[in-house]
């Protein structure tokens, strides 16, 4: 028999167990969509990640007085504070006097949370940070209403403040914020421009922030110690550029350090890759854990799909009989099984997927968007038809290896 | 097993004869091994079948004709001895080469029917035609065919609890026949059918042998087996009479 007369005959005895395939395939269904939305928020989340956090596709990098690993524990951040120096005003002028490759640099330092009056109405713990003018090039900042800070008025620490748009919205309901003055901690600033609202990351309002040039911000809250350290963000000439940029952020901080060849960089450069990779040594353990739960659900879909061939066999052991006195060989019955097994669980896994796409919908629209890329799709049917020919497999072979005479006397 | 000369007649080539002997059953045994007592169901059976005849093979329960309908029909293979059907040496065949020989050599039909259930007439005629790999458009074109010739050519779509019991025998019939067989194997062909049904199936019978096709039926029933031109009696594993009755 060929492949379309057995694959025929699969649907025909699908299609005439109707109840019975159905509950075989819940048992399918279940495993593949169970997969494929944990699988889907994972790929979402680490999209998110790179999008949001990471900053992937904004092609710029950090440069930080400590590294992520400094922080792992109390002595190894006590290395790192005497070994690092900060970040300081001349660090950021004497890469930019030299930067060939980078195209633009611009200093930010922030780590304030303060309470904002206007009048009697109090916004409490906004984040207060500063920035250099350059930064709102670099990171691409999108105003709603007004501007955003000039070289002038952060070389002369001109008290203006650039807000998000929920403290706009808060403190200004009527939406007249720019031109009005805002009190920071018994200071006014004038605000000369709101931000387009961003929403949240991870529950975290994005929009909750006041921004001031980052000399009035040096000035009017103790320098840059401690939580209010210094930090330098970078962008390439261009997307291919990018690493011979961050090469060269890191030669020319060496260069001004005088680090030697075998002494290690006292200072840290934050790249989206890394974050991804960070995010990935974070994450990697749990998410095979996350995703192996599914995989026991696709597993014991596997089973019940196995149980329910054997079952099958057993039921249609006449049938086998009648086919075999007609001329059927051993693998004409092996086929016809393993077909009905595997066509069984594949549209199970089709399904599943269907459903999955379907829950991946309704948690995009709620919580963070989810994808699943078209190999995924793929593989989960591949994946549920080798399964069901593995489960397949054994009946399959017990009813081929029928003896023709005992399976006519079955009834 | 000192039994292996009692039949000297010479048929070493079965493919010589094979124009005339449809069946050549020589010293057949059958044996199986019960615990550490061998029980000989078939012993030292020989027989010849013409292509043409029709043959009953009658016997009390028990008496080892089930056996040697198996045998016939290709669905197992003798302990010793030589069969040969329509020039093939059967004894010595594989599965896969028996299942072939049932294809196309052997038209079943038996007491139960064994149609499947859950398909139409013309599907459960187009099994044989379909495990010979014959092109779905052709087997359509026989299946209706035979269907026609068993006079259920308006009953193609029925499914066989849609049929009567004579009916069901009838597609049984023409399934055995789609494949244009060598003989056409009956056991106890009316078994399950009432005495008015049964004549009209042992009449069919004999159309169909008037057509040149040969028949073998298996029977306990004399009735039965007095339709046939020529008798085999079987008991305890022996032939104990083989006569020409027309």
């Amino acid at each position: 028999m060929n492949f379309s007369e057995t694959l025929k005959l699969a649907l025909l005895a699908i299609w005439a167990h109707k109840l019975r395939s159905f509950l075989t395939l819940i048992g399918m269904i279940i495993g593949v969509m169970a997969f494929m939305v944990v699988f889907s928020l994972l790929q979402g989340f680490n999209a998110y990640i790179d999008e949001k956090v990471a900053g992937i596709g904004s092609n710029s990098f950090t440069i930080m007085r400590f590294n992520f690993i400094d922080y792992s524990n109390t002595d190894k951040l006590a290395e790192a504070q005497r070994r690092n120096k900060e970040l300081t005003f001349e660090d950021i002028d004497y890469l930019r006097s030299r930067m060939q490759v980078i195209e633009k640099m611009g200093a930010k330092a922030g780590g304030n949370q303060r309470d904002i009056k206007v009048g009697t109405v109090i916004m409490e713990n906004v984040k207060i940070d500063g920035a250099e003018p350059v930064i709102g090039v670099i990171e691409n900042i999108n105003t709603r209403d007004g501007r955003y800070f000039t070289d002038a008025e952060n070389n002369n620490s001109v008290r203006v403040a650039f807000i998000g748009a929920d403290v706009a919205d808060k403190l200004f309901p009527r939406g007249d914020a720019v031109g009005q003055e805002i009190d920071i901690s018994g200071i006014p600033y004038r605000v000369i421009g709101v931000q387009v609202a961003k929403g949240t990351i991870f529950g975290m309002p994005q929009d909750s922030f006041v921004q001031l040039p980052i000399k009035t911000f040096g000035a009017n809250f103790g320098g840059f110690r401690g939580s209010r350290f210094l930090y330098f963000i970078g962008t390439a000439k261009s997307d291919n550029l990018f690493k011979d940029a961050v090469e060269e952020a890191r030669t020319l901080m060496r260069i001004r350090r005088k680090l030697t060849v075998d002494e290690q960089d006292t200072f840290a450069i934050f790249t989206p890759d890394a974050i991804a990779g960070l995010r990935d040594s974070l994450f990697g353990t749990t998410f095979i854990v996350i995703l192996a739960v599914p995989a026991i659900a696709l597993l014991v879909g596997a089973i019940v799909i196995m149980n329910i061939m054997l079952v099958s066999v057993t039921e249609r052991t006449k049938e086998i009989g009648i086919r075999k006195s007609l001329g059927a060989r051993q693998s004409d019955i092996l086929k016809q099984f393993l077909y009905e097994a595997a066509t069984l669980s594949a549209i199970g896994g089709l399904i599943g997927l269907i459903l999955a796409e379907l829950i991946g919908v309704i948690i995009s629209s709620l919580f963070i968007p989810t994808k699943i890329p078209w190999y995924a799709a793929l593989v989960s049917i591949g994946v549920s038809a080798v399964v069901g020919v593995l489960a397949g497999l054994f009946p399959a072979w017990k009813a081929a290896r029928l003896d023709p005479i005992e399976a006519l006397r079955a009834e | 097993m000192e039994n292996q000369n009692g039949v000297s007649e010479p048929d070493q080539n079965g493919a010589a004869t094979a124009s005339k002997t449809l069946i050549s059953m020589q010293n057949i045994w059958k044996t199986y091994q019960m615990g550490v007592e061998e029980l000989h169901a078939l012993r030292d059976v020989s027989f010849h079948v013409e292509k043409g005849e029709y043959l009953a093979i009658i016997g009390p329960s028990g008496s080892g004709k089930s056996t040697l309908m198996n045998l016939i029909g290709c669905l197992d293979s003798p302990s010793k001895g030589d069969y040969w059907i329509n020039g093939n040496l059967v004894s010595e065949m594989t599965d896969d080469e028996l299942a072939r020989i049932r294809n196309k050599e052997i038209g079943f039909v038996f007491q139960t029917f064994n149609l499947l259930a859950r398909a139409t007439a013309l599907h459960n005629v187009e099994l044989p035609l379909i495990y010979a790999g014959m092109r779905a458009g052709e087997r359509n074109e026989k299946a209706q065919a035979a269907l026609a010739s068993v006079e259920l050519g308006d009953r193609v779509t029925h499914r066989p609890n849609e049929l009567s019991g004579g009916q069901r025998q009838r597609v049984a019939i023409a399934r055995a026949l789609v494949n244009h067989p060598s003989i056409l194997l009956a056991d106890e062909p009316t078994g399950a059918l009432d005495s008015k049904t049964s004549a009209e199936i042992m009449t069919l019978f004999e159309k169909l042998h008037s057509e040149g096709n040969t028949i073998i039926v298996v029977t306990h029933e004399h009735d039965v087996a007095d339709r046939a031109h020529r008798i085999i009696s079987i008991r305890d594993g022996q032939i104990e009479k083989d006569e020409r009755i027309k």
